[in-house]
């Protein structure tokens, strides 16, 4: 799954280091406003065909929370 | 782009691009030193991931350029234009929406759907269009705009079942249709095909409610590919093919010549052999729009003359030329049409119901696009149809369309003169009745003269292109005069075939843009203009903004009975030794002058 989500990230955050990628959060990443939030929401909606509900897209603010959130609600593995 | 041939069968169908596709391919850098292209999207909506496919889809087809996105204020899609300044883009790309004409025909606003507010709706959208269609009239004579017109279906806000059309809907399509319709003329607009649009997005399958309520983006990521993929062809415009060539046997009719005999060729309802009456009706089409169509045929000759004898033909054979009819290989037929039309073989398109000739001329034409016709296959067939449509489409079809032909035709008789009987040029012009037209003024809106500077290679100073904003900002520089030069003999009319760029500075003119479709050759027309220049300028010198080309050979020749060398970039050319040089110049010219040069 990490390969994939990486690759989300880095084409919704091109400046992103790669090593950066899985430290990643609203916090530590500049451009994660909320315009950037909507597209990585619609990319990994895309990637995954999933729907992410608002309330759920409020606590995606990490690369970790992501992964959980996917893990856990959707069972990607 | 290179093309393998093509076979066209039932499959098909298109997908839209992805969203972490058009990301990846927008991070891929790009050149410093590429030109701009700066659009202005125009959107009321959120632009969101309109915005980054449409960069996306432009990034594919416009490699070399650096595009830049620039967009306006939310829900204001008429204000945004107002405020536009024509110098600060390029292109213009306006996507509308219901509620861009009254906010109560989108779902984010509550402002009421009342049986009574109907009426008021149906107003106030009358006055959004009226008002967007004077910003967009009065914006597209700087700068071209490429339009979407409503894509998504209404809110259910009218007061009769969704199976059947209220008086309001129906008025409301038809306010959108009378805005639309007389601005799709205007040089410069180019409107989405909703026909084209459907196709590949199903209407059911483009409102995504979750992200308009959300974000206020409306689009699903596939409607806003494919909205996105439409707008960057139209801003694209790319460059119409300029001729076909087709086979005769089971191609443009049904059955074998040398078999059947003329009498037994069919394209009729009658013989379920209609498709090849309906290929015949688009060729007359083409051709009729100027749109160059040969034939390369494996046949004896004398039937082939025969057969286009016979009146029921849709394609008449004087819509066709040349004709190559022998039994040699088809690549030889399509290098000699190549050389009569004087055109490269990436502007032809070749067709033949036969796998291995079309594989032959691909393989000594890897550019041509060569299409297998599809005899058996209806869909495939149709597919075809709207494939030719869309390679060779063009947006106006100009007094040169219509007399092309016959002005090929004596571009050949002129060659075919000249090769057997040597030392007759000056007889023979002498003979020709050439006039030459001048005509001295910049119009915007001349079509031939963009076209003709946007697709001439041989006979071109620079090679240089114009895009359709570049084209208007130049022409409205007081410094430059423009000259169109028309000529036409006893052999017809070849129509406005040059345009001259320039400005003048004292008794020095100084020529940046020179072109000459390639029809025109041999006549002495290029002298003319020359000497028209050192003339009208009273000038003592012509500098040229020369750049050698791979395709400019002729120019580069024509130059060298001045300069003894072939010109070097700046090179220039004095009065007197143009008119020591030049050959005697019989053709009787004319001038007229419109306003406007500076």
């Amino acid at each position: 799954m990490d390969d994939r989500l990486i690759r989300c990230f880095f084409a919704v955050f091109p400046a992103l280091a790669a090593d950066g990628i899985r430290s990643a959060s609203v916090e530590s990443v500049e451009d994660w406003d909320s315009l950037a939030a909507l597209r990585l929401a619609a990319v990994l909606e895309e990637e995954y065909g999933i729907q992410i509900d608002l309330p759920d897209l409020q606590e995606l603010s990490s690369f970790e929370a992501i992964r959980h959130y996917l893990k856990k609600r959707w069972g990607v593995s | 782009m290179p093309y393998t041939w093509t076979c066209f069968d039932a499959k098909g169908g298109q997908d839209s691009v992805k969203l972490i596709d058009a990301l990846e391919l927008l991070k891929k850098p790009v050149s410093e030193n590429a030109p701009a292209l700066r659009v202005f999207l125009d959107c009321g909506f959120t632009p969101l991931h309109l915005q980054t496919f449409l960069a996306a889809h432009l990034r594919a087809l416009l490699p070399q350029h650096r595009v830049e996105i620039k967009t306006g204020l939310f829900g204001d899609l008429a204000g945004n234009l107002e405020r536009l300044s024509p110098s600060d883009v390029e292109v213009v790309a306006v996507v509308m929406e219901w509620q861009d004409l009254d906010p109560r025909l989108g779902i984010r606003s509550l402002g009421g759907w009342r049986s009574t507010d109907l009426p008021d709706i149906v107003e106030s959208a009358h006055q959004r269009t009226a008002q967007l269609g004077d910003t967009i009239k009065r914006l597209s004579l700087s700068i071209p705009f490429s339009i979407c017109p409503p894509t998504l279906p209404l809110p259910p806000l009218f007061t009769t079942r969704s199976q059947q059309g209220s008086a309001c809907e129906l008025q409301l399509r038809e306010i959108v249709a009378s805005f639309i319709s007389p601005i799709s003329l205007a040089p410069g607009v180019r409107v989405v095909n909703a026909q084209c649009l459907d196709e590949l997005s199903p209407l059911g399958e483009r409102f995504d409610v979750k992200s308009e309520v959300m974000a206020g983006f409306p689009y699903t990521l596939a409607h806003a590919s494919i909205v996105a993929e439409i707008l960057a062809t139209l801003i694209q415009n790319p460059a119409p093919k300029k001729g076909l060539i087709t086979d005769l046997d089971d191609t443009l009719w049904a059955g074998i010549l040398g078999e059947v005999g003329v009498d037994g060729l069919t394209w009729h309802l009658d013989q379920h052999t209609h498709m090849h009456g309906l290929y015949q009706q688009l060729l007359a089409s083409f051709a009729s729009a100027g749109i160059l169509i040969g034939v390369a045929s494996k046949n004896d000759p004398a039937l082939v003359e025969k057969a286009f004898v016979r009146k029921d033909l849709i394609l008449p054979q004087e819509s066709v030329f040349p004709f190559e009819i022998h039994w040699n290989r088809k690549s030889e037929s399509v290098q000699r049409i190549l050389e009569v039309w004087n055109v490269g073989s990436d502007s032809v398109v070749f067709i033949d119901d036969s796998t291995m000739e079309v594989a032959e001329v691909h393989t000594a034409f890897p550019e041509m696009e060569c299409i297998v016709f599809p005899k058996s296959d209806y869909v495939a067939f149709w597919k075809l149809l709207r494939r030719l449509r869309d390679l060779f489409g063009k947006i106006v079809v100009t007094e040169e369309d219509a007399i092309r032909l016959r002005s090929l035709r004596n571009a050949n008789v002129l060659r075919e003169y000249s090769k057997t009987t040597p030392g007759s040029l000056d007889d023979f012009l002498q003979n020709a009745g050439a006039k030459i037209l001048f005509t001295f003024g910049k119009q915007a809106g001349d079509a031939r003269a963009f076209e003709l500077i946007n697709k001439t290679n041989q006979f071109n100073l620079n090679g240089r292109r114009f895009n359709e904003s570049a084209w208007s900002s130049r022409l409205k520089n007081p410094e430059t005069f423009l000259v169109t030069v028309t000529y036409e003999d006893k052999f017809g009319p070849l129509g406005k075939i040059a345009v001259l760029l320039g400005r003048a500075e004292s008794k020095k003119i100084l020529v940046d843009t020179w072109v000459m479709s390639c029809r025109a050759f041999s006549r002495r027309i290029e002298h003319q203009c020359l000497k028209y220049l050192f003339e009208k300028f009273k000038a003592d010198e012509i500098v040229f903004d020369f750049e050698a080309t791979p395709r400019n050979g002729p120019l580069q020749e024509f130059f060298k009975q001045w300069l003894d060398n072939l010109p070097a970039h700046g090179f220039f050319i004095s009065k007197t030794s143009f008119f020591e040089k030049t050959p005697s110049l019989s053709h009787h010219v004319e001038e007229e002058a419109f306003d406007g040069n500076g």
